[in-house]
């Protein structure tokens, strides 16, 4: 029993980092140390906390499926590719998030409703 | 040959002080013209207003707290300390004109002796340089923020009146270059939020236009006097840079620029700003 209960916690040590990792889209979306996304985007109505912030555009599903998930991702990398005088900051390109930090945003931005 | 190229030399002596003026003046009148574009709803006057000329809730507030400056005693704090006599007799009220009445609309300036940007609390502590006593800390709310408020509650009502000599042009110049620079980790200028943003919500609060932010200079939060620059180190932190430290060339510069953006509007010094 003692030996299980060892196996178990080695696992789990071995395992919350990875979970430690894996923030929630939401969280990425809203926190000041990650994407920060809430600043200056707002969300369709229940998908998130509501806010006036607008210096970004309104994000809803249908524009981020017509964009299509390479362009989201890309855009999140690095924005000023495509448009130079965005004030977005250029995620990927300055690592203030992690590629699959910005793989989990992008799939969050694609199945907004 | 010669006299026409020395009648030149002196033309162009005598008109470069014109032309230094008329540079930092175009930079001016082109971003007016910009926020009367972008922003026509807006009277120029209500630039100072900052982010509340957008948000009559928060214009209602800052309406509410229009005495905030004396209701929280920044003002008698600072008026203490400049009538504060030094141990030789003599005060911070001895080394402004006019007992530093109607003298910060003409703030930041630029010093050709020193060959630098001088602002209205740089200038605070070379007085108490001067009369050898120790300096205020640039950063300090309660000391050099509270004189500061005070100086420039007695220019209430004035036009800001910043003067850009020719001698003074490229201090300007480099104050605008750092305004429009992106910088940090966020890959934002200055003028990322308060020109092309100005008006716009960032984090739920509309953001200030560049022209008004100077008129203010000295802002009251949380009963506190906040400088200008410790509001410009603020945004550099949000912008993902280290801040330069206040009194620096650096953000010296950027105050001139800033503050000659705000000419001929009407101060309202020590304004009421919403905690962060």
């Amino acid at each position: 029993m003692a030996r299980r209960l060892l196996h178990l916690a080695f696992a789990a040590g071995m395992i919350l980092p990875v979970c430690a990792q894996d923030m929630p889209a939401l969280d990425l979306y809203t926190r000041v140390d990650k994407g920060h996304c809430i600043a200056c985007h707002q969300l369709p109505a229940g998908t998130g906390p509501a806010t006036r912030s607008d210096l970004g555009p309104a994000l809803t599903g249908a524009r981020m499926r017509e964009l299509g998930r390479a362009r989201v991702r890309d855009v999140l990398r690095d924005p000023t590719a495509a448009n130079p005088a965005t004030v977005m900051p250029p995620y990927g390109r300055h690592r203030i998030l992690e590629a699959r930090e910005i793989e989990r945003l992008s799939e969050f931005l694609l199945a907004l409703p | 040959m010669r006299c026409p190229d020395l009648r030149l030399a002196l033309a162009a002596w005598l008109c470069a002080p014109a032309l230094a003026i008329g540079a930092a003046e175009q930079v001016r009148t082109e971003l007016a013209a910009r926020f009367q574009k972008d922003l026509p709803a807006l009277p120029a006057s209500d630039y100072i207003l900052g982010g509340a000329a957008f948000d009559p809730a928060l214009r209602a507030r800052l309406d509410e707290n229009a005495n905030a400056a004396q209701t929280s005693g920044v003002l008698e704090a600072g008026r203490k300390l400049f009538s504060r006599k030094f141990k030789n007799g003599r005060s911070l009220a001895s080394c402004f004109p006019n007992g530093g009445k109607r003298v910060a609309g003409a703030y930041p300036q630029y010093d050709s002796r020193l060959k630098r940007v001088v602002t209205l609390e740089t200038a605070i502590n070379q007085c108490l340089k001067a009369n050898a006593e120790p300096l205020y800390d640039l950063d300090d709310p309660a000391t050099l923020g509270a004189v500061a408020a005070y100086l420039r509650s007695l220019s209430d009502g004035q036009k800001v009146a910043v003067r850009v000599p020719a001698a003074a042009e490229e201090r300007f110049d480099q104050g605008r270059r750092l305004y429009d620079s992106r910088m940090g980790q966020q890959n934002w200028a200055c003028a990322s939020c308060h020109v092309q943003g100005a008006g716009k919500r960032y984090a739920d609060i509309p953001l200030s236009p560049a022209i008004g932010q100077g008129a203010i200079a000295t802002a009251i939060r949380d009963g506190k006097a906040v400088t200008l620059q410790a509001r410009m180190r603020e945004c550099l932190e949000r912008m993902g840079v280290a801040p330069f430290a206040a009194g620096s060339d650096e953000l010296n510069n950027l105050e001139y620029y800033l503050t000659y953006l705000s000419n001929g509007l009407v101060m309202r010094p020590n304004a009421w700003r919403p905690a962060r």
